[in-house]
């Protein structure tokens, strides 16, 4: 007969067992990301994350922050036993920064169908591609007669006044500015000259963001500037009146896509994440929705809005990967600079 | 009391010295910082003409906007203070408070339909044929001290107003019993007596000032630079702690050494 401490001690063990397993059950299905908040989460779930995980059984934890609180965070996290999150989502700028810090691990795509793909120009060991844009010429027809073909026409006297900029893209606009200047986006002199030049021309306008650059188009406050080719077609959907012209020079790349922490708690459930952010129906569903293009080849884009999100063979050749590397140490003088000097 | 000193001493301080300590490492853009001793960071800031012209650039900015709430807000916080209903004084109070529900953000993305290019002052100006084409407010320091000003007038009026209670009505009566006018009773005795008042809504706002960060981003625009932005920019948007460190703590002595000094100052004048 059972005695009543051994009686006790049975149950608290069965307990313990129970909560251990339940656990263990529950971590295997949870995966905790981290994203952007707004549109961009809005339609990560409705794309991918509802129809393609949550509909499975699988429990997405949502952490939604800026990127540089992801970026602190996944840093802050790399000594830690174990991780708050599974994957991260990031621009391939934040993913070399945390990647420099050793907080994300190399990716083994082998073991995601979905990456068998992946536009090699953006792919590297420790970060998944999942969209990208190229830094291209938005211009408004009504003023701007002749599509510009060079990055040169946003130095045009006749757009005196009319030029605008983006100070958060301070980055972006360097590397134009050098790219059109040598050929190359990081020769950092070559761009101080270049944009004092522009300065001087043209006194372009600075706006602090995509949005009030694009009440600057709608206002017909500026006429010209540069921008991501997805933001422009979301301009043109939301009504405002410009088109995108892409540079004879070539197009910086700007790349969005994941990384996994190396604290990760579920790794394993972290590559199902991640391989369903490449689902050809989603991402293409995805894409017509946020203008960016697939990182996926397999992911094909109908009608006319497939065209113009998508690249020409021979804008492919001309697609420019930046050395983010460089630009990771460079980013503290260059934002000097910028504010010191240009804006 | 114990408990509350324990909770500031280690949610407010212990941040505090951790800030100080970053201030004086050295910013590596590959490791975030280097953990030395150094002085590097408020060498440069105070070596460098374009922060310390920031610095001083707040610290005008924030002059301003707390003159013209203390000007602005004292009759108001009078007026409500001897407002014969009592009804009409909570009426007033609520509506002074009222802009405070909302979100700094909030009211600054208000300021920026009002003062854009296509916004009702514009609009207004250019109905009149005042104007033939816009004309740049927005994204100027005016619009900015006209943006400060309305966040921090509720605070200037409230503060001012709960002094101005505390001074008897039956002073007024003697000074105007023994011949003085209105005004010179205003001047004489009133004033006088709500310095206490005026140096803790010059302070409130003027701190406020300085710190700003949602009214300068938003109504000044990228060429107007001010602390606060300048600090969540080293910090979130370049990793540059140490720096960012710096800025934060040269910000906070100067707004705390002119507010200690100016209220010292009020008080000697006038105590």
């Amino acid at each position: 007969m059972m005695k009543r401490r051994q009686f006790i001690g049975a149950g608290a063990a069965l307990a313990a067992v129970g909560m251990v397993s339940g656990r263990a059950f529950a971590q295997n299905k949870q995966i905790v990301i981290s994203n952007w908040g707004g549109d961009w989460n809005d339609r990560t779930v409705k794309f991918i994350e509802a129809p393609l995980l949550e509909s499975k059984g699988w429990k997405i934890v949502r952490d939604l922050n800026t990127a540089p609180q992801r970026r602190t965070k996944l840093v802050a996290e790399k000594n830690l036993p174990r991780g708050s999150l599974d994957v991260a989502h990031l621009s391939i700028s934040d993913a070399v920064y945390v990647h420099n810090n050793g907080a994300i691990a190399n990716i083994d795509f082998k073991k995601m169908p979905n990456a068998s793909d992946l536009v090699p120009e953006i792919t590297t060991p420790f970060f998944l591609p999942w969209l990208y844009s190229t830094w291209e010429i938005v211009y408004n027809p009504a003023h701007v007669k002749t599509a510009p073909t060079s990055l040169a026409e946003l130095w045009n006297p006749a757009y005196a006044g009319r030029v605008g900029v983006t100070n958060q893209h301070y980055q972006d606009y360097i590397q134009m500015a050098s790219l059109l200047a040598t050929g190359k986006l990081h020769d950092f002199e070559a761009a101080k000259k270049k944009l004092l030049e522009l300065k001087r021309i043209n006194k372009p306008r600075v706006y602090e963001s995509h949005q009030q650059i694009a009440a600057g188009f709608k206002a017909g406050e500026i006429w010209i500037a540069c921008n991501y080719r997805a933001r422009a077609l979301q301009f043109q959907h939301d009504g405002i009146p410009v088109e995108v012209a892409f540079p004879q020079e070539g197009a910086a790349l700007q790349t969005f896509g994941a990384v996994l922490p190396k604290k990760a708690s579920n790794k394993e459930g972290a590559y199902v994440y991640m391989n369903a952010l490449l689902d050809p129906k989603g991402l293409a569903e995805l894409c017509q929705a946020n203008f960016y293009s697939p990182a996926s080849n397999k992911v094909e884009l109908p009608g006319e809005l497939g065209k113009k999100i998508s690249h020409t063979p021979a804008q492919r050749k001309k697609l420019i990967p930046p050395d983010f590397d460089w630009l990771s140490k460079h980013d503290a003088a260059q934002l000097e600079w910028w504010n010191k000097e240009f804006v | 009391m114990f408990p509350a000193l324990l909770l500031v001493a280690v949610f407010l301080l212990a941040p505090l010295g951790l800030i100080l300590r970053f201030s004086l490492d050295v910013y590596d853009p590959s490791t975030l910082m280097k953990g030395v001793f150094a002085l590097d960071n408020y060498v440069k800031l105070l070596k460098d003409d374009f922060y310390t012209g920031v610095l001083i650039f707040t610290a005008q900015i924030a002059a301003m906007s707390t003159a013209i709430c203390l000007v602005l807000g004292y009759p108001v916080a009078y007026f409500i203070s001897r407002s014969p209903s009592e009804k009409l004084r909570s009426i007033l109070i609520i509506l002074t408070v009222l802009p405070l529900l909302m979100g700094n953000a909030v009211r600054s993305a208000a300021w920026m339909v009002v003062m854009g290019s296509n916004g009702m002052i514009n609009g207004l100006l250019l109905a009149l044929g005042v104007i033939s084409e816009p004309i740049k407010i927005l994204y100027t320091p005016t619009a900015v001290v006209v943006g400060l000003v309305s966040v921090l007038m509720p605070f200037a009026i409230i503060t001012l107003q709960s002094v101005l209670d505390s001074i008897p009505v039956s002073l007024e009566e003697a000074g105007r019993s023994l011949g003085y006018s209105p005004l010179r009773t205003m001047v004489a005795v009133v004033m006088p007596l709500s310095i206490p008042g005026i140096v803790a809504a010059g302070a409130i706002c003027f701190c406020l000032a300085m710190n700003a960060y949602a009214t300068p981003v938003l109504i000044g625009g990228p060429s107007v630079h001010m602390m606060g932005p300048l600090v969540f920019q080293q910090i979130s948007k370049v990793g540059n702690w140490p720096f960012g460190s710096a800025l934060a703590w040269v910000l906070m002595t100067v707004t705390l050494v002119m507010t200690i000094v100016s209220a010292t100052y009020l008080n000697r004048k006038y105590f």
